[in-house]
């Protein structure tokens, strides 16, 4: 019964996985998720998106106008920057538990978790210094920008990789009692191909590629917050489900 | 149980294949789509830098968007790594140091570059000072990460030359001393604007690529006969040879 | 595929093996033909550069003082044969005095490094720098680079009194790995001297 375990030297697997905890860091979720939200909405330059068009001074004067509003939400991703990092290990620790003999995926899903909130942390900061001296030459206010908005959009190498691995750890795993139900691993794959136009965001100024584009801002940010929210849904059955067999395995033990 | 059913080292070459994949990607992005590599010039004058991005400007947007791509399937090049270290003998802290210091070089080693050079053609009218900022940092960055490369191959190596398992032969552990080594010969590239030691030198740019390229094709031979000959025990590592008799 | 174990048992077996062949791990002598490969090259490129402008290098040249070189030669010398003592000691099984000689390897090492440093700071003080010409490039890069494997070789001795010290270790093949490098390093060290100092 103890296969479903890590999948190290054999005979360790008897005692059970620690999960004390997992449940608050699971139910931070939501709370990050409102943050996210609502830093999102609060950023000046997402609503409506900013477009590459604008000339420098047009930037400049953007972020002179609207200096506490990126500075306040920016803060507030600065801070909340990781906070999906617990969601993101929660997957980590579930894909230990499939059937895997190795745990590479569980590694690489590890890289993964890494990255990500890395660059996004550089396009924050970036955006924070375009706001702080909004008195500077509007060229070197507007290279700011363009660092901060490509970064923000290039981002995706690891949430491709991220739901490409997870999709693939989910078809390797055991087909009778899988972890995650099939279609979690299909959606993933969904997403992956959702969030791969942003990766095209250099080659237009304009358009549906364009950093304010319905492919690279829309289609990429509306994916990763559905797989936010799916993951999430996910994660928290499949977290409730372990729980639901320590409970049931604890009893066994104590009728045997 | 599946494990019976599906190969048990399916995932591994999983891992395998994507990595020569992404070598395989990488180097034709870098030196044929890009072509920033070899780099150009930091003696160059700002003229000349901006001439060069109107020149690469095209391959810039589209290579690095390529990169933008894949570039996480290097997470699965470091997993296949740490793998090979929790297959020695050594402590698992090797394994999760390497990765973790993999994980992390990606950004400043590699992806600071794409996104600089990337802004750096987006707008080609951009003033020529900052387009000298960007092409600095580009550059720089892109060589001059040498800490997490640096000590990630000694972690390998450390755990290469203490493993009784013979994962790998001494050899190797050494190849990964020279490699590091790199890391240290690349160091003056940060002071240096001409001449060999320059970020585009014969000795800290020709010379290191040349040892790296044979690095990484040499780990990639080494990880797949690691694949072949993995046992999934805990002992030594047995032998690939058909007269051998395998340890375990 | 050899064994490399360190295991005393096996590490008789294997010693009488490669008797034959090299001292230590043939794997040691993969990475002595790596480096000098790797800093042929290098020599190369100084060769070349120097033909290039011979009048700036022979001047320069001039300013590197002889003595301080000759003085480095001659103790990376005495610090190979000290080594070579021990791995003899150690052979015949005499640990306490190849215990000695390994201590005094690192002493001679300790010596070469703090001449090279009082060499480095001399060179500065007169104005000489890193970046002044294209031979002080050369000069401090080839003499960081060695100094830098000195300075692994310092680790190299450490695992060498590491395995003197207990009877449980004590894998001859290992000392003579390590000897091996070090030896590697006076080589390198002696190419450096002829081609910096002496060739003019």
């Amino acid at each position: 019964m103890s296969d479903r375990g890590d999948n190290e030297a054999p005979g360790r697997r008897v005692r059970l996985r620690r999960i004390d905890g997992e449940l608050i860091l699971l139910w931070t979720l939501p709370a990050v998720a409102i943050i996210w939200i609502a830093a999102f909405v609060l950023f000046p330059g997402f609503t409506p998106p900013m477009s590459p068009t604008m000339p420098a001074e047009q930037v400049a004067a953007f972020y002179r106008d609207n200096q506490w509003g990126v500075r306040y939400s920016m803060i507030l991703f600065n801070w909340f920057g990781v906070g999906l990092v617990p969601l993101l290990i929660l997957i980590v620790m579930q894909i230990r538990r499939m059937a895997h003999r190795t745990p590479i995926f569980a590694y690489a899903m590890l890289g993964c978790v890494a990255g990500g909130p890395t660059l996004f942390l550089v396009a924050n900061v970036c955006w924070l210094l375009a706001a702080f001296r909004p008195e500077r030459k509007p060229e070197l206010t507007q290279m700011f920008n363009d660092f901060g908005w490509i970064t923000f959009t290039t981002l995706v190498p690891f949430l491709i990789a991220q739901s490409v691995i997870l999709a693939l750890a989910i078809y390797f795993d055991e087909e009778s009692r899988p972890i995650f139900n099939r279609w979690v691993g299909h959606f993933n794959l969904l997403v992956a191909a959702a969030l791969v136009p942003a990766a095209f965001v250099g080659l237009a100024l304009a358009g549906p590629l364009a950093w304010d584009g319905a492919l690279s801002f829309w289609l990429k940010n509306i994916a990763i917050g559905v797989w936010i929210v799916v993951m999430g849904v996910a994660v928290g059955q499949a977290v409730y489900r372990e729980r639901a067999e320590y409970r049931q395995r604890g009893e066994e033990l104590v009728s045997a | 149980m599946s494990r019976a059913r599906h190969n048990p080292k399916r995932e591994l070459w999983l891992a395998w294949w994507t990595l020569v994949v992404f070598y395989n990607f990488f180097f034709p992005v870098f030196f044929v789509v890009t072509r920033v590599q070899p780099p150009p010039s930091p003696a160059w004058d700002i003229a000349r830098q901006v001439q060069w991005f109107r020149a690469h400007h095209f391959g810039i947007l589209v290579g690095f968007a390529v990169v933008f791509l894949i570039a996480g399937m290097t997470t699965m090049c470091n997993a296949l790594i740490a793998y090979s270290m929790r297959r020695m003998s050594v402590s698992p802290v090797f394994a999760y140091s390497y990765l973790v210091m993999y994980s992390l070089s990606a950004v400043p080693g590699l992806l600071l570059l794409c996104i600089a050079l990337t802004v750096g053609a987006l707008r080609p009218e951009r003033d020529p000072e900052l387009i000298g900022w960007i092409y600095d940092f580009a550059f720089l960055s892109f060589t001059g990460t040498m800490g997490v490369f640096l000590i990630g191959s000694l972690v390998w190596m450390l755990a290469i030359l203490t493993d009784k398992n013979r994962v790998f032969p001494k050899w190797f552990g050494y190849l990964n001393l020279c490699n590091a080594l790199t890391e240290v010969v690349v160091a003056p590239s940060w002071i240096f604007k001409r001449g060999v030691l320059a970020w585009n030198g014969q000795i800290a740019w020709w010379l290191d690529v040349v040892v790296f390229g044979f690095y990484t094709g040499v780990f990639i031979l080494m990880l797949r006969r690691l694949i072949q000959r993995e046992d999934f025990g805990t002992g030594p590592l047995p032998d690939l040879a058909p007269n051998k008799v395998a340890a375990l | 595929m050899t064994d490399f174990e360190t295991d005393l048992e096996t590490d008789l077996a294997t010693t009488n093996k490669h008797a034959r062949f090299v001292p230590g791990q043939p794997d040691m002598w993969a990475f002595v033909l790596f480096e000098t490969l790797v800093f042929t090259a290098y020599f190369g490129f100084y060769l070349f550069y120097r033909a290039r402008s011979p009048e700036l290098f022979l001047h320069s040249q001039a300013q590197l003082d002889l003595h301080i070189g000759v003085f480095n030669t001659l103790v990376l010398l005495l610090s190979s044969w000290s080594v070579a003592r021990c791995v003899q000691s150690a052979r015949a099984g005499a640990y306490q005095p190849a215990l000695k000689d390994a201590f005094l390897t690192a002493l001679f090492g300790l010596v070469f490094l703090v001449s090279k440093v009082v060499e480095w700071a001399r060179q500065i003080h007169i104005g000489n720098g890193p970046a002044t010409n294209d031979f002080f490039t050369y000069y401090f890069f080839l003499t960081g680079i060695h100094f830098v494997h000195l300075l692994i070789g310092f680790v190299v001795l450490g695992v060498v009194v590491y395995q003197l010290r207990s009877p449980m270790r004590r894998s001859q093949e290992l000392i003579e790995t390590c000897a091996t490098y070090w030896h590697t390093v006076d080589f390198l060290w002696v190419l450096i001297f002829a081609l910096l100092y002496v060739v003019r």
